[in-house]
């Protein structure tokens, strides 16, 4: 503990001895670390806008004309244990056929040609937004076709594959740039530790003669890098806040729609930034302090 | 309590010290001379393991020094204080910080660590220098706040480097006059110099080295 508090001192009075490069990697990392946090709101954005498009998404299950009584209510009963769908929706030929002639306007005299019914009667199933994978939706499709009295599934298979095309685009760019940004903060701090490790390398040397263990004299060191990096991490999302609220007021000056649409981090990820900054510059300083020999 | 047999050392296949063997006695004040490139640093060196010996081996107060991992050697380096050539003080610290460092490695309480520096400094005629910088002293204040940082932590052994090399007479006498006594508390003491005067009829042991071979031993 005592050698803990006589590192923290050291690191601190190496903070103000070297205040200026420490100040600039300060900078660097809130820079890169606004940048990434600008990308992960964006991200999440566009994910609660894809999430409430997809709120609308469902399967059509078409049934045959000759289905029993007793057939629609398994099916029923099937959906019904079915976690993955939230909402069940019967529609019956005849509420199929006035639904129609209430959308098709003119074009009504087309369905007055027919002697019988051509519609089917139909189950609408709404899934849940976390069940919206083209694979295990795909499977279902297909589960339902092979009950008793499924005409037809339809579903916009499409649509839905260019959705989760595009989310996981965002995902793993999301994921790229987070290593980009990772390594470069990480990169920022070795190099700052690195010049500092050299312009000390005469009293390093001097401690290791007098005895002084691995942990002794990394330790500083690593506090520092600790510190530079959640300092870099207080400022992203402190001018991040500042730069949301700024844009926001701009945008909905012009598109009052918006307003509450777009949104921040929570205010219990606020702390994610700083220890995001602190790790990153652990693993630099880490990096940069290197192996200690004798 | 320091033991060689047959030590060797090579710089690029060439033999800065050949087949070494002495014994130096719990207590002992020894001195190890001769002229520049005789191989005294190095043998130094190799006690406090800041080399390692090629062949042979270094017994020191009961450590194989050649054998120690790397993450053992600060435990032996805190058994020996050693009094540097180019003394190696931190010129961003003042006296007493300089002094204090070699217990803040120890992880002694900071009221301990007060009262041994300030008990050394004292004992080296230094205690009104505590709070200045090391480039404001002299040279043989600098040897001494050397010699403090050395004895502060109370080695077993202690080894000087040329310890009067950019000194006066009068102020090489004080030095030595110094190492006496901390002898006299029981600590070994190993001189290395090439100055003779400082061994000539003390009556102390003296190992001759050349060209890297241990020529002879005398009484001085």
């Amino acid at each position: 503990m005592r050698t803990f508090l006589y590192c923290l001192k050291t690191a601190v009075k190496n903070l103000g001895r070297e205040k200026w490069i420490n100040i600039l990697t300060v900078l660097t990392i809130a820079v890169g670390l606004m940048i990434l946090g600008a990308f992960i709101l964006i991200t999440l954005n566009l994910d609660s806008t894809i999430k409430q498009w997809s709120r609308g998404f469902g399967l059509v299950v078409y049934l045959k004309d000759d289905i029993s009584a007793n057939e629609e209510n398994l099916m029923n009963e099937f959906f019904t244990k079915d976690s993955d769908i939230i909402e069940i929706k019967y529609i019956s030929k005849a509420l199929a056929l006035k639904e129609l002639q209430q959308t098709s306007g003119p074009m009504n005299s087309i369905l007055e040609g027919f002697k019988e019914n051509p519609l089917p009667a139909s189950f609408e199933l709404k899934l849940k937004v976390e069940a919206l994978d083209p694979i295990r939706i795909k499977l279902k499709a297909s589960q339902i076709r092979q009950l008793s009295g499924v005409d037809d599934v339809q579903y916009g298979e499409k649509w839905l594959s260019s959705l989760n095309t595009m989310t996981k685009g965002i995902k793993i760019i999301t994921a790229v740039l987070g290593s980009i940004i990772f390594v470069a903060v990480a990169f920022a701090t070795y190099s700052t530790i690195k010049i500092l490790f050299y312009r000390r390398a005469e009293e390093i040397e001097t401690l290791k003669l007098l005895g002084a263990t691995r942990s002794f004299i990394r330790l500083p060191f690593l506090l520092e890098g600790i510190f530079v990096g959640t300092c870099g991490g207080i400022i992203s999302i402190s001018g991040l806040l500042a730069v949301y609220y700024f844009t926001t007021s701009k945008i909905i000056d012009f598109l009052p729609s918006l307003k509450g649409m777009i949104m921040f981090f929570p205010p219990e990820m606020y702390p994610v930034a700083p220890l995001a900054g602190a790790v990153m510059s652990l693993v630099g300083s880490f990096l940069a302090v290197g192996k200690i020999r004798y | 309590m320091i033991q060689l047999s047959n030590v060797s050392k090579y710089y690029d296949n060439e033999a800065v010290l050949k087949d070494i063997s002495f014994f130096v006695d719990k207590g002992d004040l020894i001195y190890i001379t001769g002229p520049s490139g005789a191989g005294k640093t190095t043998l130094l060196k190799l006690i406090y393991r800041a080399e390692r010996p090629d062949e042979g081996s270094i017994h020191v107060a009961g450590w194989d020094v050649g054998e120690l991992k790397q993450s053992t050697i600060p435990y032996l380096r805190r058994n020996i204080g050693v009094v540097f050539q180019d003394f190696k003080l931190l010129f961003n610290r003042n006296v007493f910080d300089n002094v204090a460092l070699a217990l803040r490695i120890h992880g002694l309480h900071p009221d301990e660590i007060k009262e041994t520096v300030n008990e050394v400094l004292k004992d080296i005629g230094l205690r009104h220098k505590a709070h200045e910088f090391p480039q404001h002293l002299s040279g043989g204040e600098q040897q001494r706040v050397v010699i403090a940082r050395a004895m502060v932590s109370k080695p077993t052994v202690l080894l000087a480097d040329e310890p009067t090399g950019n000194l006066d007479p009068d102020t090489a006498q004080i030095i030595i006059k110094l190492f006496k006594e901390i002898n006299a508390r029981g600590t070994t003491v190993v001189i290395a110099t090439h100055h003779s005067d400082l061994f000539d009829n003390t009556g102390r042991r003296v190992i001759h080295l050349k060209g890297g071979e241990l020529i002879r031993e005398s009484i001085g």
